[in-house]
């Protein structure tokens, strides 16, 4: 039985392994699906002690995310999350892109084209992701008054690009690294051009190298607060910023509230983890290269 | 005419002078092999022939015009990797057709031709696969066929057996002269397996340290090895190298080694010049060793045969013939005997054997270059 198993390759966990993987994981998962519980429960049952595990879900806070009644009680007026959603989205999306076309061309320029000294330019872009981000926010946020950037789309997407930059282009050299030269030259003796190998033959094989550097790069820059807090004009104001303003107030902090808006925050991190998750898992070797 | 000269090229890797002066010629239609152990600078002389590498010194000349700096591209040949280098995202179709797409071929005469290439090396049962999916031996036939597809006048082939498994080893190797017959293209291949030089090559360049330390025929190197590395390289199982002084008289040399002396081999004449007490190194091959069949014979100076007494130390079956190593006093010497005649023989046993004088190698001891 177990010798046919190990054929297989795979080996079929019993229930009791089941059971108690499951476990840990929910031990793991625990505050996300406390929050999402959170956002599903009236203000009484979200403070109730003990908490309450059982109850009869409302949709009152997801829509408390998008409207509030006026002080008159008669209007419901935006709260503008919308824009603030779909800021995080394009905010994010452009600075994360645009990290990821410079870094990955950069990349396989240190990988491929070394120039004297290529580990100290490396090292030295690293060193500037190792200040705190507190410490550059004062110098930032000073150049941004003084070129009009302040609060300007294009001021935090090209902040995010290069807050992403250094990462992406360490990723994506470690990457190039573990192609193989070989399949390159052969490329170049078959006729293609520089371009053609870059295009054709490097990067479809990266693809999910290229996943993995743009989820991580995605969390992070989505997750993002302190310069966002800072940068960000009324029109351009990302949802941790929004979120952050929710709190405080005359009814204290309304949990309902926070914990619909993070469950409609994480969404699209999921979605894109879902979409790409194959890629992230497969890795970069693909077994075509005998070393 | 030639087709591939190469003249005095020169190679550094940071301290490592992979190339110290390679010169050689092929001629049009030729299989040529370079043999080699690793590091002798077999793949960087196939690199800087396609133009992937960049020679520090030297010229590089194909089909008369120099193409020492030229481009990669455009040149009329092709390279098989040692690691096959297939292009992992794509079909082996894709694979095949790649070259031909780059030149800008029609997409009909494209399928033609890569179908044409896949049967020729039975691949069309793979096509739509991927090379990850795909057995080492069929790997290596794409690698061959996507080299093959656009008819390239020179083939280099860099170690392409290494990775295959020795039943594959050889099937390919006949598959490679078949080839060569049938497309009569110019091929270059690198190798570090004798076996596969002297059965392919038509002829041979060993190389040593990024030098060529000779060039010939496999007949020619096998037997008129230049020195003592050619004449180890070259031949299996390996050639017997014993330590020997020259002694007689100056117009009578006489080669003189622990279980014995010799006189009257190929050599003698080049040997006179030598002072008698030079140290030299005595070479034959095992095939050249049998067992003495009279108790009279000769002994040495007469009919082309030296005697030996010796014992057998070691049995080494390979199946239709067997390596005996014998001892000889304090020297150990190997015979390679058929196998039905092998059995007569167990360890420990007295066989007096003769040593076939007029096929043996003499070398100088300092320098390892043949006498002859």
């Amino acid at each position: 039985m177990f010798g046919k198993r190990k054929e297989r390759g795979l080996r079929e966990a019993g229930w009791g392994q089941t059971l108690f993987a499951g476990a840990i994981g929910l031990i793991y998962f625990f505050p996300v699906l406390w929050i999402i519980m959170t956002a599903f429960k009236t203000r009484t049952d979200a403070l109730a002690t003990p908490p309450k595990f059982i109850f009869t879900p409302t949709l009152d806070n997801f829509v408390s995310v998008f409207w509030r009644v006026s002080q008159q009680g008669n209007e419901a007026i935006s709260t503008g999350f919308g824009l603030y959603f779909f800021n995080s989205v394009f905010v994010a999306a452009s600075g994360v892109l645009l990290a990821l076309i410079i870094g990955t061309l950069a990349a396989y320029g240190f990988s491929r084209y070394p120039l004297k000294g290529n580990d100290t330019y490396l090292f030295v872009i690293l060193t500037t992701r190792m200040l705190p981000p507190i410490i550059v926010i004062i110098p930032i946020f000073l150049m941004f008054r003084l070129t009009g950037m302040s609060g300007s789309y294009y001021g935090v997407i090209l902040l995010y690009a290069a807050f992403n930059l250094p990462f992406s282009i360490w990723m994506m050299k470690s990457f190039f690294d573990e192609l193989s030269g070989d399949v390159e030259d052969a490329a170049r003796l078959d006729g293609s051009s520089e371009r053609g190998v870059f295009f054709r033959i490097c990067l479809p094989q990266l693809k999910a190298g290229l996943a993995a550097t743009a989820v991580f790069a995605l969390i992070l820059t989505w997750n993002e607060f302190l310069f966002a807090l800072l940068l960000t004009g009324s029109d351009t104001r990302t949802v941790p910023v929004a979120m952050a303003r929710t709190i405080g107030g005359e009814l204290g902090v309304d949990w309902g509230l926070l914990a619909a808006i993070i469950t409609l925050f994480l969404i699209p991190v999921f979605g894109v983890t879902y979409l790409l998750q194959n890629h992230l898992l497969r890795g970069v070797t693909f077994g075509t290269i005998k070393k | 005419m030639s087709h591939l000269i190469i003249q005095d090229l020169h190679k550094s890797f940071g301290d490592l002078r992979a190339l110290q002066g390679v010169d050689m010629v092929v001629e049009k239609g030729e299989f040529f092999v370079l043999l080699g152990p690793s590091a002798a600078g077999k793949t960087t002389t196939l690199r800087m022939v396609c133009g992937i590498e960049r020679a520090d010194q030297g010229r590089v000349v194909f089909d008369g015009e120099d193409v020492t700096g030229a481009e990669v591209r455009g040149r009329d040949m092709a390279m098989v990797f040692q690691t096959f280098a297939l292009y992992p995202h794509m079909t082996i179709f894709d694979n095949l057709a790649y070259p031909l797409r780059q030149s800008g071929m029609a997409k009909a005469d494209v399928v033609q031709r890569v179908n044409e290439v896949a049967e020729m090396l039975r691949l069309g049962h793979t096509l739509a696969r991927k090379p990850g999916t795909a057995s080492g031996g069929e790997q290596q036939r794409v690698a061959i066929g996507r080299a093959l597809v656009r008819r390239p006048s020179l083939l280099l082939l860099d170690e392409p057996l290494t990775n295959l498994d020795a039943k594959l080893r050889f099937d390919t190797r006949a598959e490679f002269k078949r080839l060569h017959r049938e497309l009569g293209m110019t091929i270059v291949y690198a190798t570090p397996d004798e076996l596969e030089a002297l059965s392919m090559g038509q002829r041979i360049a060993l190389l040593r340290g990024g030098r060529i330390v000779q060039t010939g025929t496999p007949d020619e190197l096998y037997t008129k090895p230049q020195d003592t590395y050619v004449a180890g390289m070259v031949g299996s199982p390996k050639v017997n190298l014993i330590p020997a002084i020259r002694r007689g008289a100056d117009d009578a040399p006489l080669v003189e080694m622990p279980f014995g002396a010799v006189q009257n081999g190929p050599w003698a004449d080049a040997l006179k010049p030598f002072p008698v007490g030079s140290e030299l190194i005595f070479g034959f091959r095992p095939h050249d060793v049998a067992p003495a069949t009279d108790t009279g014979g000769d002994d040495g100076d007469g009919g082309g045969t030296m005697r030996i007494a010796a014992k057998v130390h070691l049995i080494e079956p390979l199946g239709d013939v067997v390596i005996l190593d014998l001892t000889a006093g304090e020297t150990q010497l190997k015979m390679v005997l058929p196998e039905e005649q092998a059995i007569r023989y167990s360890v420990g046993d007295d066989v007096p054997v003769n040593l076939r004088v007029e096929n043996s190698f003499l070398f100088a001891r300092e320098t390892g270059t043949a006498i002859c």
